[in-house]
């Protein structure tokens, strides 16, 4: 049960009493549009007792017929059990914040043997502070419990109880003339008789054998075995006081036991749905994604129901191929669907959130009987099952409810954690683009600065200008307009792998041909340096996004250039290990201190800042970089070269083509 | 020989007064046209030796002027993209551009492709006479009589969809060929795993045909878009591409 759910102020929490009473449709509905015009929450529940086990075929299908209405009205269906349906009320509305109750008048309880107040009355003092509305059950009321008496005829004792309450009472007349014999006192076959209506109620189905043999073993007893012999009238004064006494303790000893029986029963019923429940929750718990949760649930009611299932997942608005799980197998198979009835009925109870299929209404050409696995409006995917029979059995036990309901549990928790997760990744993508925008445009200005003053300056004073100071004030234009390239190409780089929500452009590149592109792109400051490609001589290819690879190589190179001295060799080279090409650049640079070697990966990070503007960078390059491998499913990793410099190297999956000669 | 008349389609001022202004200093004649229908009207009037195409116009797609020229003419094309996307490329190529240039673009670099323009329609000149069965290519030659190939006179040995691929470049000489069109050429499909086979069967055939004393670069690789093989001048070797 819920108690977390607390309502706010006016906040109204409206609960329906669900039975298989044929008035309870209209009750249901009354509660749907109180729900509808307070715009409450509403919750249904549906008490089982120990009678309920009584409920006929009909009364089954007019109870889940019920519970569907609530369903649809987007009603949350909670099943609770107890003999007592006021207290299990009660306690329910108290733990989850209820503040109407619906419930139609429970004329059956009048009918007892012991008559205790309706239901409503007890409920009304129970919950004091709880609005009741009671929707009185008219004009169905005859007849319904009329039939209702029919129906309890398998309550009735067999032929074989009879049997057994007639030799039972008949050992324990034989006991008493055997005791009364021995002379003992009549105290003893009093206890006699009282032991033998309490094995009676035990042995025997319901209460009427045991009210019967109550009956039976005071008439015996006065009979047989008082004064008088065989006939009903005592001497004794004492004895009509004993008699009595003896009928009410026999009545109480077997309607108390018959009682016991119910519960044990009960209780036994409760032990294996918890069992089961628990089961099914740690094997769901185990489950890593929605379709494993989907397959987990459909075995487990495979298991339960001994039936085969079979389950449809959906995705993306439409559902999948179906997968069968034949009884006692705990692999899936494809389900063989040749005319396409199975997938069609699944279709229909996906896209009307209801059941279909064999035994129902809709589609009951096919095989199996489809139930939506649904949480709210969303529907996860469809369960089939193997025979109606079975739903009927188990679902009137609720246990198949649970078990969906289970399901369903854990596939809203999942879609809510997938939900809280993409909405971290947004909000960490968000900050970065902030942090990022703010970055760009202070540092954007110097080189535009650059960019805008020389190409002013060379436009109006072009003539006091020398040659020489023209060259150079062009030569900064350019390299300034240069570094924004640069820029601008990372930028694109991070919006395409930044927002999570672009696919790469996967394919298997030569990874030469991509490498000499690479190093086509590079600065032109690297003229001073020493760059060699070495890719070995057998084309290796891997599966990557170009155009990605290309820019963490040209900022690599780029790097290696910035922070090497003019005339340092620069190796770029890609090799093959095992199932990788490992593709690395190499310098022969001063390297990178130990306490800098973290931080180099870190946004906006520039190395040593004494370098000033003249090298400037955003410190894009290296987080980049490492997105990309990250996206790539590798790792850039840094290392030291022999004798000084630093290394940056990441793995690509080598592509096996198949070639086509 | 007559310096080439070459048009210019381009809608963005500064960027046509800077192609304009670097065709004058090279002795380019040129004539331009701000938007596609004025380029499809100028290049029917004018009949230009080479197209300088800007795919982002403001009143057609650019690879419609294409389709429209080349529904009469051969002429080179050398399409302009400021999307540095290759979808679009490739569709322009396909469409019947023989080269593209990215903006930003380098001088240098407008000037090399015109050049490699400038060869493709003095070879097809030279080829426009008896039918050779000869292709002759700095050191590279085909002798398509025989199905060989010679590196610097020494015969290549290469295999059927090596010599295949060498004929398919060979004749498109200057022009960048997709790899749709290439895999459609040479297996008649053009699935993933056709493309991935071509970048395989080019690597070794590069590895071939360019294993010479100076490495002349016969084949350039476009990545994401196709291949493309160079006029060699003996002039104007090792030309640096973009």
């Amino acid at each position: 049960m819920r108690s977390q759910k607390q309502p706010g102020k006016g906040r109204e929490h409206i609960l329906v009493c669900l039975s298989s009473s044929p008035s309870n449709e209209r009750i249901v509905r009354t509660a749907v549009n109180m729900a509808a015009v307070f715009g409450s929450q509403l919750t249904a529940l549906y008490v089982e007792t120990p009678n309920g086990i009584k409920l006929s075929d009909k009364d089954v299908d007019r109870l889940n017929s019920n519970i569907r209405i609530a369903e649809e009205a987007g009603a949350n269906i909670v099943r609770s059990h107890g003999e007592d349906i006021p207290e299990q009320i009660a306690e329910f509305a108290r733990l989850s914040g209820i503040t109407k109750i619906v419930i139609g008048i429970n004329s059956g309880s009048k009918k007892r043997l012991f008559s205790k107040p309706s239901t409503t009355e007890r409920l009304f003092k129970l919950v004091p502070g709880i609005d009741i509305h009671v929707i009185p059950d008219t004009d169905t009321y005859r007849s319904y419990h009329e039939k209702k008496k029919v129906l309890s005829r398998d309550v009735l004792p067999s032929w074989k109880d009879l049997a057994i309450t007639f030799a039972l009472l008949a050992a324990a007349t034989g006991i008493g003339f055997l005791f009364q014999r021995l002379g003992f006192t009549e105290a003893n076959i009093i206890t006699v008789y009282l032991l033998t209506v309490l094995l009676i109620s035990i042995l025997t189905r319901g209460y009427i054998c045991g009210v019967l043999s109550s009956v039976s073993s005071v008439i015996l007893f006065n009979y047989f075995l008082t004064e008088p012999r065989l006939t009903l009238r005592a001497y004794g004064s004492g004895y009509p006081v004993t008699f009595a006494i003896m009928l009410l303790a026999s009545v109480l000893t077997g309607t108390l036991a018959a009682k016991l029986k119910a519960q044990a029963k009960l209780s036994a019923r409760d032990a294996f749905r918890t069992k089961l429940l628990f089961d099914t929750n740690r094997a769901l718990q185990g489950a890593g994604d929605d379709l494993e949760i989907l397959l987990v649930t459909a075995s487990q009611v495979s298991k339960l129901l001994e039936v085969d299932t079979v389950v449809f997942p959906a995705e993306d608005g439409r559902l999948n191929d179906g997968l069968l799980f034949l009884t006692g197998s705990a692999e899936c198979i494809p389900l063989d669907d040749e005319t396409g009835t199975e997938k069609t009925a699944a279709e229909w109870a996906y896209t009307n959130k209801n059941q279909s299929g064999s035994g129902k209404q809709t589609l009951k050409k096919a095989r199996y009987f489809y139930i939506p696995i649904r949480s709210g409006e969303y529907v996860y995917g469809v369960l089939g099952m193997g025979s109606a029979k079975g739903e009927r059995r188990v679902s009137e036990n609720g246990i198949l409810q649970s078990v969906l309901g289970e399901c369903a549990l854990a596939l809203e928790n999942h879609r809510n954690a997938k939900g809280r997760e993409e909405a971290a990744v947004i909000a960490r993508n968000e900050k970065l683009r902030a942090n990022l925008l703010r970055a760009i445009s202070h540092d954007l200005r110097t080189p535009l600065t650059s960019i805008s003053g020389n190409a002013e300056a060379l436009l109006s004073n072009s003539d006091q200008l020398d040659e020489e100071t023209k060259k150079s004030l062009l030569a900064d234009i350019g390299s300034d307009a240069g570094w924004l390239e640069a820029l601008v190409e990372n930028l694109l780089a991070i919006t395409r792998i930044g927002d999570g929500s672009v696919k790469l452009d996967f394919s298997d590149q030569v990874v030469e041909d991509v490498l000499s592109e690479a190093l086509r792109h590079i600065d032109k400051k690297a003229a001073d340096h020493n760059i060699r490609l070495d890719c070995g001589n057998e084309p290796l290819l891997a599966r990557m996004d170009a155009r990605l690879i290309i820019q963490v190589m040209v900022n690599l190179v780029n790097n290696a250039v910035k922070y090497t001295p003019a005339g340092s060799h620069i190796t770029v080279s890609a090799s093959k290990k095992e199932e990788n090409v490992i593709i690395s650049v190499a310098d022969d640079g001063p390297g990178i201190p130990e306490k800098m070697k973290d931080k180099v990966f870190e946004m906006f990070f520039t190395g040593d800042n004494s370098i000033g503007d003249s090298r400037r960078s955003l410190g894009l390059g290296l987080p980049l970089c490492r997105s990309i491998a990250e996206a790539h499913n590798s790792e850039l990793k840094l290392s030291d070269n022999a004798p000084h410099g630093c290394v940056f190297s990441f793995a690509l999956p080598i592509s096996e083509v198949d070639l086509n000669e | 020989m007559n310096k080439p008349l070459i048009l210019v389609v381009e809608d963005d001022k500064p960027v046509r007064n800077l192609i304009n202004t670097t065709l004058k200093a090279h002795e380019y004649r040129y004539i331009d046209a701000v938007n596609g229908a004025a380029a499809v009207m100028e290049a029917a009037s004018h009949n230009p030796d080479i197209v300088l195409l800007d795919l982002g116009l403001p009143d057609m797609d650019g690879t419609e002027v294409i389709k429209s020229i080349r529904s009469w003419s051969s002429m080179p094309i050398i399409v302009i993209s400021a999307r540095s996307e290759d979808t679009d490329k490739i569709m322009a190529l396909d469409a019947g551009a023989d080269d593209y240039l990215t903006k930003p673009f380098s001088v240098g670099e407008l000037l090399a492709r015109i050049r490699v323009a400038q060869r493709r329609i003095s070879s097809a000149q030279a080829d426009a006479g008896p039918q050779s069965s000869l292709f002759t290519n700095g050191d590279l030659t085909i002798n398509y009589a025989e199905g060989c190939a010679y590196l610097a006179g020494e015969e290549l040995h290469l295999t059927p969809i090596e010599y295949k691929l060498l004929g398919l470049l060979a004749g498109n000489v200057g022009r960048v060929l997709t790899h749709t069109f290439i895999t459609q050429k040479i297996w008649g499909s053009s699935r993933e795993s056709d493309i991935a086979s071509l970048r395989v069967f080019m690597a070794t055939l590069r590895k071939k045909i360019e294993s010479g004393d100076d490495r002349t670069p016969y084949i350039q690789t476009h990545i994401g878009v196709g291949y493309r093989m160079l006029r060699i001048d003996q002039q104007d070797i090792p030309m640096k591409n973009s």
